[in-house]
């Protein structure tokens, strides 16, 4: 039987939805058609006149057609002081309309890391939270209470963009019932439990403390330019992005966008440190052990690194 | 008309990027007066203030998620500027080439994707193109949505092998890219240039572009539809045939006055195989054409709800501080409207053609004027001008020479970027003080297009597209669809963009 599928952006750029137009093997398309996915509506991409959306859109409220799934890209609008009307919908808060078909959904997707965890949108003067988190703290927007028809809480995507393979992924196991555990954000365990690091190609670079003070070169990126990518959860060296390639890879420091907190406050592409060590380390890593074994590392870095012989 | 005969009508469009309301006063036949709405307010250029100098390079891809790189670039050549620094040949190319990457995606994506599903309006079941419509543009079943779903995810992985990622890399950066491209990157580079060109000319022109290049009027065009089934059996040929049954070239017209800010200068020494740029920078006000000049450029705030002044600010002095109480009724939105020496003017593929004077839309728009037509005509075939300047930047990018001049610090100090953004004209105007974002202005294409009334009282470019559209079915208006979607609306784009009815 068909799983039905509505689609809101609030407090967003889209992003999101350009960026799952990407996926590959399977492509979107192809996914919809396994998965029998009936897209009732996405803002970008259907076709409904007007009137035949509105009709939908009271059909969802009232119950009259069941809602399997809602997906909602950007953050939670709320303010100016808490009437939502910095993002409306035919003159009302779009934050009701979230409310209202949250709770008639029976899985609630927060797709991108504005809806997860309020994001780039609730760096802003809008009162923008995520749906059930904001930042860090659960909550959010619908209540830390809250669960979808299914008894789920808002299953978190976040990412800015969301990876394509991880929308697809999570959206294959929640319709065909496949076990998926969370972690304390409500994300799934298998995605958002590896780190961005994991799989760069400057790795040995890093190992060996190799850093770079400037852009260009070819080795960490962690210990001078604000490389995040030692500390924030994301698949993007496992699965790359449209199938070539990753910031960290390239030469782009990681600006942590998976994580609850982005966008930090700190300035982009510089790393605080003392003493020339980095305050934030990698992960669960102890400080002194990690400086006993960074000196170590530099002083059996092999020539070839070095000199910056080894490509990434 | 007495006034009990006039309706307000309010209508939300989608297959904007971002929401849309208009408000149109309708005299039973024809639009009277029309008001756009944007209908989010996010807050970025006051969100920049107080942060990290390069910080414009994280944030400011994400007001857009269909043209970040566009963003991307306005940021790291206003940081250029700020620092004085000249950039390497190769860093030009590159960041000219992701741009181009993007603008085709746009362009086809906006195209395939969000334009052509109008035809599929109940309105025309009965026209002969609607089986051939539905089709085509169904929506994640059209043969045409298939492809341009696969062929512009493509594009987009050079993109990606450049940049690290598409959407919302941050490799441009002050002095350059942060990334250093290698043979074999543009080697990739140039097979996927080449897939994506032989599947443009196929399924999207019908012909080669060099064909479609020798096409310099409207006859022109006649001659070319009527040659062969390849061109009529095209999406451009689709769009030929169908445009015209529905009236596309009669509608969306608007105050003739169009502003391109120029686009993707190139190193000098290209000057032996390659313009030093690639489009020029003008300004058109009825037909004359002006040469540009950032300083003429203003923002007013008398019909939007952001505290206000007088007249127009120039970005480097606009101040954006939203009401959020209070409710003055003549504030009917929380768009800004820019304007040239206060004057409103239209931004896009079309204004580039025009401001470049190239003859076929010269002539076109010299005969109708702007219709829905021309417009979307001009970005369907934008890529035909765009791909042959990628493909001889990708053979002249040196993986050997430098992509980056290093900039030591950030000086205080203002600069600015101006580039042309897949919907037109896209400005960032910063300030450091201090080692921070003291301030920064973004005006945006659609801020251009989509703007409310200025301080004269003289309406936005697409309000004005609208006046005088008669409407089949009020119920069902299909033509303003085409209007504001014939600007390519981007909602998200208006940072500045709000509405309280």
């Amino acid at each position: 039987m068909a799983i039905n599928l509505y689609w809101i952006q609030a407090g967003g750029c889209g992003g999101d939805s350009m960026s799952i137009l990407n996926a590959e093997s399977p492509s979107i398309l192809e996914a919809r058609e396994d998965l029998a996915i009936d897209i009732l509506w996405h803002p970008s991409f259907s076709q409904a006149p007007p009137a035949e959306h509105r009709s939908l859109l009271a059909g969802l409220l009232e119950g009259r057609i069941p809602l399997d799934i809602l997906c909602v890209e950007g953050a939670v609008v709320r303010g100016p002081e808490n009437t939502g009307m910095f993002d409306t919908y035919e003159g009302e808060p779009k934050k009701e309309l979230i409310r209202r078909l949250a709770q008639r959904s029976g899985i609630v997707i927060a797709v991108g890391t504005c809806a997860s965890f309020g994001g780039v949108t609730g760096a802003g003067e809008t009162d923008a939270v995520g749906l059930q988190f904001s930042k860090k703290t659960c909550g959010g927007f619908l209540g830390q209470d809250f669960r979808s028809g299914r008894g789920l809480p808002v299953i978190n995507l976040p990412g800015c963009p969301l990876h394509p393979t991880v929308m697809i992924g999570a959206l294959t196991a929640l319709t065909r019932g496949l076990e998926m555990e969370l972690n304390a954000f409500n994300s799934p365990l298998e995605y958002y439990s590896m780190l961005v690091h994991q799989g760069c190609t400057r790795n040995e670079y890093h190992e060996y403390r190799i850093e770079e003070t400037d852009f260009g070169q070819k080795g960490c990126l962690f210990f001078h330019l604000g490389c995040q990518g030692p500390m924030a959860h994301a698949p993007c060296n496992k699965f790359l992005w449209n199938r070539r390639n990753c910031k960290t890879r390239s030469g782009v420091p990681c600006i942590g966008c998976t994580e609850p907190d982005f966008p930090r406050e700190d300035p982009y592409f510089y790393t605080p440190n003392i003493a020339g060590l980095p305050i934030n380390l990698p992960d669960g890593v102890s400080r002194p052990h990690y400086l006993a074994y960074k000196s170590m590392a530099a002083a059996s870095a092999p020539e070839r690194l070095k000199h910056r012989k080894t490509e990434v | 008309m007495p006034a009990a005969d006039r309706r307000i009508l309010t209508i939300p469009l989608n297959r904007v990027e971002g929401d849309l309301a208009l408000h149109l006063e309708y005299d039973g036949a024809e639009v009277t007066n029309s008001w756009s709405s944007g209908i989010m307010f996010r807050g970025f250029e006051n969100m920049l203030k107080g942060r990290g100098p390069l910080d414009g390079l994280v944030l400011t891809p994400r007001v857009c998620g269909i043209c970040g790189t566009a963003h991307l670039m306005a940021a790291a050549r206003a940081l250029d500027m700020l620092c004085g620094v000249i950039i390497p040949d190769n860093a030009v190319m590159i960041r000219n080439l992701a741009l181009m990457a993007e603008h085709v995606q746009s362009d086809i994506r906006h195209g395939i994707l969000m334009f052509m599903k109008d035809f599929l309006n109940p309105i025309y079941e009965n026209e002969s193109f609607y089986p051939e419509a539905r089709l085509r543009y169904e929506p994640f079943r059209g043969t045409s949505v298939i492809k341009a779903i696969q062929e512009t995810k493509r594009m987009l992985e050079i993109v990606a092998i450049v940049g690290g990622q598409w959407p919302n890399s941050s490799f441009m950066v002050p002095g350059g890219i942060a990334t250093a491209p290698t043979c074999n990157d543009m080697v990739s580079c140039g097979y996927i240039h080449k897939a994506f060109s032989n599947w443009y000319e196929r399924e999207i022109l019908g012909c080669t572009i060099e064909r479609w290049s020798a096409i310099t009027t409207r006859d022109d065009l006649e001659t070319w539809l009527a040659e062969s089934d390849a061109h009529r059996r095209s999406d451009l040929g689709f769009f030929l045939r169908c445009a015209r049954r529905a009236g596309l070239d009669k509608i969306g017209g608007g105050h003739d006055n169009f502003i391109s800010v120029g686009v993707q200068d190139l190193p000098p020494w290209t000057g032996q195989s390659l313009p030093v740029s690639l489009l020029s920078p003008g300004f058109i006000k009825k037909g004359e054409k002006t040469a540009f000049n950032q300083a003429r450029i203003s923002e007013h705030v008398a019909f939007s709800r952001f505290e206000g002044y007088g007249g127009g600010l120039h970005p480097f002095e606009g101040v954006t501080r939203p009401c959020v109480s209070g409710t003055n009724p003549d504030k009917y939105s929380w768009a800004k409207a820019p304007r040239y020496d206060d004057i409103p003017a239209e931004t896009g593929p079309l204004a580039e053609m025009l401001v470049d004077e190239n003859p076929l839309f010269s002539d076109l728009v010299r005969n109708q004027g702007p219709t829905v037509f021309s417009r979307q005509l001009a970005r369907l075939t934008r890529p035909a001008r765009i791909l042959p300047f990628m493909k001889k930047m990708i053979a002249e990018i040196n993986p050997k020479a430098p992509y980056y001049t290093t900039v030591k610090d950030i000086p205080d100090g203002r600069g600015y970027g101006l580039i042309e953004a897949s919907r037109g004209a896209l400005g960032h105007w910063m300030e450091i003080r201090d080692g921070v974002i003291h301030h920064y202005q973004i005006v945006t294409p659609t801020s251009w297009n989509g703007s409310p009334r200025d301080a004269n009282g003289i309406r936005g470019p697409w309000e004005e597209a609208m006046i005088g559209t008669r409407l089949r079915d009020p119920e069902n208006p299909v033509e303003l669809g085409h209007i504001v979607r014939s600007f390519d609306a981007c909602l998200v784009c208006a940072v500045h963009v709000c509405v309280k009815r």
